[in-house]
């Protein structure tokens, strides 16, 4: 083939220029640490970068979900445990009541007294809230649970309850509504029980054994709220536990995608980088002579 | 016999065919580097004696010398024709893989300021909502609202963005179409110069080379392709129609909508030739341009409008199942609709040019699940703000159908990269092939240079011998005994 300079210099040209660009590419990618610039880097790539980072983004909300949601947990923990120790203080004077039937009505009096105060510390503990919120509530929009002469006035348990959503799949429960814990509205439910005890201890001695059975019933209704209360945090920690790694995990495969491995980045630049000043050696060479130069 | 002086004839023609060669060097080396220069070489022909037998001709003729007359382009008719068809289909694949550049630039994925991250923020808003600690809380809703705003400009900007592309392309059709009349007619003046030029014998290689020139950057621009015609001169033909036909050339102007809302109903824009108004089937950089704008930039607009209509229609589809903090259904109040305000939100008009936020006040938000029926009063649930959060997790939602276009362009665009290296590689071997054989070789030159300038001096040396000899025979004959 007849070979000119301007094919010498076309070819040396486009040489160059290729060698040139991988350079500027990864120039590129260092500077901007970043593997995948645009789509069409590595469209696999792409899809894959776009998926993390959306579950990126809703782990991140998951992780204060579960947040909110455990303290939410343990301000219905708190307030339950501290209801159970008032329960059990009138199941204690109840019992009191019971034994000292000859006792002077002044001790019966006493009696009938710290139950009725028991009863508004009660109330007042069921109308605990959160954030203006009312912890024992259900969905109301209101700020109490109950009112002043202990009628239910939050929302009835609907669907699942409130609940966090912790993960793409998961949501946990984190209210107990008044009823759940507290028992059915109604002359049955704790206050109206604590009620009638107080009225009882001085009106109607005889009917507080059968009070005091209710009353354990009552218990055994919180303490079983307590519990579930109890088994609903562990696992909000369980969530927490998984939300944490599956950060750390979506994390570092962002980095696996869309992120340079410096090192090697580093060596290929410097291999093409040789390359580079290669091919600029023998187009400096090879361009320079003709045949001019040897002529007389 | 031949006569007394013939001889410093044959040496005169030798001097003059030497210094033709020499001139025609010079030429060469002068144009080195010159675009679309073919070399040029002298044809040498000897001159023979007379032929035909005469009854008092006693001459044995030896040849009167040599003919250099004649001056050649060298060019390879047929790399020339690959030539073109390849500077075509290069600019053709460059135009395509630089608009899909630019799609790609305004989409701005993968990062923190594409369409991606707003749709992210708006799902995580919602959920924020959906678990916040009090639902009914305006700050938390008007979050949200924020953010679906964001979005809706978002997809508004990136739309914008692709509409002012193909405008802009239009225009560069319309700037193409008028330099392709100008050149046209420049190839045709240039015709007609060669023809004249050619039936009065005189040389026509410059202007050849300005003509295939022009030739070429027309087949660069809408793939034209040339043939050659009588006296030297040639017709360009562009997708079957003839566009220069010996000394007279058609005009070209763009035809279609300047719309791209119109694209697609059969007016798409296009090359039509004036007078007449048939289409061309153009190649080149006008061809890359046309399936820009009908078919690249049409198709990605289609698919973000597509988006957008897809996103108004689900999110007010959850807003109709909730019930807002007055307790109303959300069915009496859509969160998005195609800015007009109109009652009823008509899907077939949400586009990602008018997408918008409805719902200017956050109460309206339908976040509760919970009917007021069932409480006798609104709730303060945040259950349909799940639902909402749950069409990021949906099959065939919003995100995927997202990431679904943003690899389909990321494929097309490596696709089109690939294709424009793999042309370059046979461009420039077959610019390689012409160069080598119409590009001038120095040292060629350099060589031919010695042979001729060796060839004019014997040629000299003839002159004076046979000068010699004839001083001999004028002056010094017939002197004996002087």
């Amino acid at each position: 083939m007849r070979i000119t300079h301007r094919a010498v210099t076309q070819t040396a040209l486009l040489g160059l220029n290729s060698n040139l660009s991988s350079v500027s590419k990864l120039q590129q990618q260092l500077t901007s640490g970043k593997l995948i610039s645009a789509p069409s880097d590595s469209p696999t790539g792409t899809n894959k970068a776009l998926q993390i980072r959306q579950d990126q983004s809703a782990v991140e909300q998951f992780a204060k979900n579960i947040s909110d949601g455990q303290s939410w947990l343990d301000s219905t923990d708190t307030a339950l445990t501290t209801v159970i120790g008032q329960v059990q203080r009138v199941r204690a004077l109840t019992v009191q009541a019971i034994n000292t039937g000859s006792a002077s009505t002044s001790s019966q009096q006493a009696i009938a007294v710290e139950v009725a105060a028991l009863r508004e510390s009660l109330l007042g503990v069921a109308n605990s809230s959160i954030n203006d919120r009312a912890l024992f509530g259900g969905v109301t929009q209101g700020s109490t649970a109950y009112d002043t002469d202990g009628t239910y006035v939050g929302a009835p348990p609907v669907g699942e309850g409130i609940t966090r959503r912790v993960s793409n799949a998961d949501r946990i429960r984190i209210d107990v509504t008044g009823p759940e814990a507290f028992g059915t509205p109604g002359p049955d439910d704790l206050f109206a029980l604590v009620g009638r005890i107080a009225a009882d201890v001085e009106g109607n001695p005889s009917a507080l054994s059968g009070d005091l059975a209710q009353l354990d019933v009552a218990l055994d209704r919180l303490l079983g709220a307590a519990a579930s209360v109890g088994a609903r945090s562990a696992r909000m920690g369980a969530a927490g536990q998984i939300n944490t790694d599956l950060q750390l995990t979506l994390a570092s495969q962002l980095v696996d995608v869309e992120d340079i491995d410096l090192a090697r980045t580093i060596m290929e630049l410097n291999q093409t980088e040789v390359g580079y000043k290669a091919a600029l050696q023998a187009t400096a060479q090879v361009i320079q002579p003709t045949l001019v130069d040897f002529l007389r | 016999m031949s006569s007394t002086f013939g001889g410093l004839n044959t040496a005169r023609t030798a001097l003059w065919a030497s210094q033709r060669g020499l001139d025609v060097t010079g030429q060469n080396i002068a144009n080195v580097n010159t675009d679309g220069y073919s070399r040029q070489r002298v044809e040498l022909r000897a001159m023979g004696g007379t032929a035909v037998p005469a009854i008092h001709s006693v001459s044995s003729p030896v040849g009167n010398g040599v003919d250099a007359s004649q001056v050649d382009r060298i060019r390879d008719v047929f790399l020339e024709r690959r030539g073109q068809v390849e500077s075509g289909r290069s600019a053709q694949l460059t135009v395509g893989n630089e608009a899909l550049a630019q799609v790609e630039a305004a989409f701005r994925e993968p990062g923190e300021t594409g369409i991606r991250s707003m749709l992210d923020d708006v799902w995580a808003g919602f959920s924020a909502l959906a678990n916040a600690q009090d639902p009914t809380e305006p700050a938390v809703r008007s979050q949200v609202l924020e953010r679906l705003d964001i979005l809706a400009s978002g997809m508004q900007t990136t739309r914008a963005t692709l509409d002012q592309q193909w405008q802009q392309t239009r225009d560069n059709v319309v700037a193409l179409a008028a330099e392709v009349n100008t050149t046209a007619s420049s190839i045709a003046d240039l015709n007609t110069q060669i023809r004249q030029a050619t039936r009065s014998g005189l040389p026509t290689n410059e202007l050849s080379d300005r003509r295939d020139q022009l030739v070429m950057r027309l087949a660069e621009k809408v793939g034209a392709t040339s043939v050659a015609a009588s006296d030297g001169m040639v017709d360009v033909t562009v997708g079957g129609t003839t566009l220069v036909a010996g000394g007279s050339a058609l005009g070209l102007r763009v035809a279609g909508v300047d719309d791209p809302d119109a694209v697609g109903t059969g007016n798409d824009p296009r090359l039509v030739t004036a007078p007449g108004g048939t289409t061309l089937a153009v190649g080149g950089t006008a061809g890359g341009q046309l399936t820009v704008l009908s078919t690249t930039l049409p198709s990605y607009r289609n698919a973000l409008d597509g988006l957008a209509r897809d996103l108004v229609g689900k999110i007010n589809a959850v807003q109709a199942q909730g019930y807002d903090v007055y307790g109303a259904s959300g069915a009496a109040e859509p969160l998005m609709d195609d800015g007009s305000g109109n009652p009823v939100v008509d899907l077939a008009n949400v586009n990602a040019g008018n997408i918008s936020v409805r719902v200017t006040r956050p109460e309206l938000l339908a976040a509760a699940t919970t009917a007021p029926g069932v409480l006798g009063g609104p709730s303060a649930d945040g259950d349909n703000a799940d639902a909402f959060f749950d069409l990021s997790l949906a099959d065939g939602g919003v995100d995927a159908t997202y990431r679904a276009l943003v690899v389909a362009l990321g494929v097309e665009a490596s696709v089109a990269a690939r294709d424009v290296e793999v042309q370059k590689v046979i461009s420039t071997q077959v610019d390689a092939a012409r160069e080598s054989v119409s590009g001038v070789n120095l040292d060629e030159e350099m060589t031919n240079m010695l042979s001729f300038q060796h060839a004019y001096s014997a040629a000299a040396r003839m002159v004076t011998a046979i000068d010699e000899a004839l001083d001999t025979l004028i002056n010094r004959t017939g002197i004996v005994g002087r």
